[in-house]
């Protein structure tokens, strides 16, 4: 009979134990029955008055706690994202990680010159393309906000170019229901049609509410609508402590999600069973500079507490960060912030991790930073798939081989090389040459490396062109508006 | 001139007990309000000010100081010369239309106030008719604008159009500021200055002024 195998322990993070999650789920509750809350869009105000909510002047609203139980349980436990070809690419659920950029970069550091200057669409294709190119890339945002398109469009125009340029799934941003509405016509186009794009979504709407508990008109607009068509979105308030929110973490995160579970509520509300990807942005405010630090520990540390109360408490997948840094250039605090949050993200397993590849607080967007966070994800996913045990990597057999031959080395092995591509890390842009090699390549540094790397994929790679019909229906939507 | 090192060492602190004792033993003893103003309150958070820029005190210290010294200021009012002033210059600010975020452009309120300016706070989504009827209405001397979102911008371009319509644009100064503005951007809409976060916006504020 054969044995039965070890299964392989995959390391993972815990930063809450059960009485800190439950705790902080319970202040959450207590602040969106006692404390309340501001809703300025008058469906969602009427829908939550009809659930039983009090609504008492000036927008003011407070819940009872059984409501937020009740669509925790209709509220998917897990979305699944598709790409543009409607393959299933990224299914959100619990343990599943997946990487991607971020959002409205002002500037971005020029591939040429390295000079930060002012983002144009052009840089949202290229950051789309390389997503496309970048094995551990897994779904596109806009990383940034053109100056060379009209403004009251920006959103449709990012997002149109997103689409012409990756086939990965993309999280897009939009302003209002006006806008989310042509994006959605986009959408149906690519899917080929509404049925098609609800059944295999391969977009995710990022809004935000205002922190502290207020709901504005033209965000609540787009949680309804996603809600109504069955389009995955996030509602991260901007709960950082010391700006949205109180400077001690615990309180943050409980405002935070406290806002979270609001945005989910009326989501439920509107379309029961719609995907909601559950979590708040809960980072830090710098106590110098007043800048929401995205190279901080207190980010990283929170996200993995919350991952802990989505095991706990919620199951519901949920949106994280990673990759970024404060640093203005891509230097080694840049490498070192970037790491930090994308092994802590990986190993308390968040689910859909964004903002990759942002220096300078996220007004920076850097190909370069992306193609290094492609390598330190690579890195980090082999750290957490841990030490497989099995006959096999035991080799026992090869010891002996190698022990009681002559002449032979483990380099020479067929056992090795049946198994180094698994069993080891084999890093791309990670130096590890001997000196004289590297001195000879000229003495690039990881920086100069992954510049060129980005370079080399802008050039070579070809993203799958869609077709005429589409694209021709994209323009038209575009000249529309 | 007394002597005011308490009430310099009890505003740098924070303390806004001992710095108020202080400054109401000031009173007693018939120092002259100017004189307590400037050489106890101004001298502390010009020090304050200097410390913060050395990285020696961090932002809510910095807030801290500020809150005591405006509770000193209250004590000081009422016993000022009638038409004697107290204020380096009136700003009137606030978030622009569409936008509703106030983190930051509050912070620029209590820094601004905290360095001797009186503010005029219109709170969020201000319209550009709401900005020129206050600038006009207390004859301010700054014009401060805060925008979060890029989709916003446009509102500060709008409401310069619309003072300068008014005929009232060259009768003050415009500031702006917000994560998406740029140096750029205010030259483009004619503004007058920029400030990329709450503590340069005072040293802008100054300078716009002609104060040291």
């Amino acid at each position: 009979m054969k044995p039965f195998g070890i299964s392989a322990f995959q390391p993972r993070l815990k930063v809450l134990n059960r009485d800190q999650a439950w705790a902080i789920h319970t202040a959450a509750l207590e602040i969106i029955e006692k404390i309340g809350f501001r809703m300025e869009h008058p469906d969602a105000l009427e829908i939550l008055a009809n659930a039983g909510c009090k609504v008492s002047g000036d927008n003011w609203v407070t819940m009872p706690a059984y409501l937020v139980e009740e669509v925790l349980r209709s509220a998917p436990r897990r979305i699944a994202l598709y790409d543009q070809m409607g393959n299933k690419s990224m299914a959100l659920v619990d343990g599943n990680p997946f990487y991607g950029t971020g959002s409205d970069a002002t500037f971005t550091l020029d591939l040429e010159t390295g000079q930060r200057r002012r983002t144009v669409l052009e840089d949202v294709a290229n950051f789309a393309k390389l997503v496309d190119a970048l094995e551990n890339m897994d779904f596109a945002m806009s990383m940034a906000n053109p100056e060379d398109v009209p403004l009251e469009d920006i959103y449709l125009h990012v997002f149109a170019e997103m689409v012409r340029n990756t086939s990965k799934p993309i999280v897009f941003i939009a302003d209002s229901g006006r806008d989310i509405a042509k994006i959605y016509e986009i959408a149906c186009l690519v899917a080929g049609g509404e049925e098609e794009l609800r059944k295999r979504p391969f977009i995710l709407n990022y809004s935000e509410a205002i922190s502290p508990l207020r709901f504005p008109k033209n965000v609540m607009e787009k949680l309804i609508f996603c809600a109504e068509k069955g389009i995955p979105l996030c509602l991260p308030s901007g709960s950082n402590a010391a700006g949205g929110a109180p400077v001690t973490l615990a309180g943050a995160m409980a405002l935070g999600i406290a806002e979270n579970l609001i945005g989910l509520t009326v989501h439920q509300l509107v379309g029961r069973g719609s995907p909601f990807l559950f979590g708040p942005n809960v980072s830090a405010l710098d106590m110098k500079s007043t800048v929401v630090s995205y190279g901080c520990p207190e980010w990283s540390l929170t996200q993995a507490a919350l991952a802990d109360m989505r095991d706990e408490i919620y199951g519901l997948p949920i949106w994280a960060y990673a990759g970024a840094s404060d640093a203005k250039i891509m230097d080694a605090q840049a490498g070192a912030e970037a790491m930090f949050s994308i092994i802590t993200a990986m190993l308390s397993r968040s689910n859909l991790i964004h903002d990759v590849g942002f220096l300078e607080y996220g007004t920076t967007s850097s190909l370069e930073m992306v193609t290094m966070a492609n390598e330190l994800v690579a890195m980090s996913r082999f750290f957490a798939g841990g030490i497989p045990i099995n006959e096999d990597t035991m080799a026992l057999e090869a010891i002996e081989r190698v022990a009681k031959g002559t002449g032979t080395i483990f380099l020479m092995d067929d056992h090795t090389f049946d198994h180094f591509e698994q069993a080891l890390f084999l890093p791309n842009l990670l130096d590890r040459s001997r000196y004289d090699a590297w001195e000879k390549a000229g003495r690039m540094d990881l920086y100069a490396r992954c510049n060129s790397e980005a370079k080399r994929i802008l050039s070579q790679h070809r993203v799958e062109t869609k077709p005429e019909e589409v694209l021709k229906g994209i323009e038209s939507i575009l000249k529309g508006s | 001139m007394g002597n005011f090192t308490a009430l310099n060492e009890a505003v740098i602190k924070g303390d806004v007990q001992t710095a108020v004792a202080e400054t109401q033993k000031a009173l007693d003893a018939s120092q002259e309000v100017r004189g307590i103003i400037d050489n106890g309150l101004i001298a502390a958070m010009d020090e304050v000010g200097e410390r913060f820029s050395k990285g020696q005190l961090f932002v809510p210290q910095m807030l801290r100081s500020a809150k005591t010294m405006q509770a000193c200021m209250n004590l000081l009012k009422p016993h000022l010369q009638e038409g004697e002033t107290t204020t380096k210059g009136i700003v009137v600010i606030g978030t622009v239309k569409g936008d509703l975020h106030d983190i930051g452009k509050n912070l620029v309120s209590m820094m601004l106030e905290g360095a001797g300016f009186e503010i005029e706070d219109l709170g969020v989504d201000v319209a550009p008719e709401e900005f020129a009827r206050k600038v006009r209405e207390v004859n301010a001397d700054i014009l401060g604008m805060s925008a979060l979102l890029s989709i916003t911008m446009p509102a500060m371009a709008e409401t310069v159009k619309v003072l300068r319509n008014s005929g009232i644009r060259d009768t003050l100064k415009v500031m702006i500021g917000g994560a998406p503005v740029t140096e750029k951007y205010a030259q483009e809409i004619q503004a007058d200055s920029y400030a990329p976060d709450a503590a340069s916006a005072v040293v802008e504020a100054k300078k716009l002024l002609g104060i040291s």
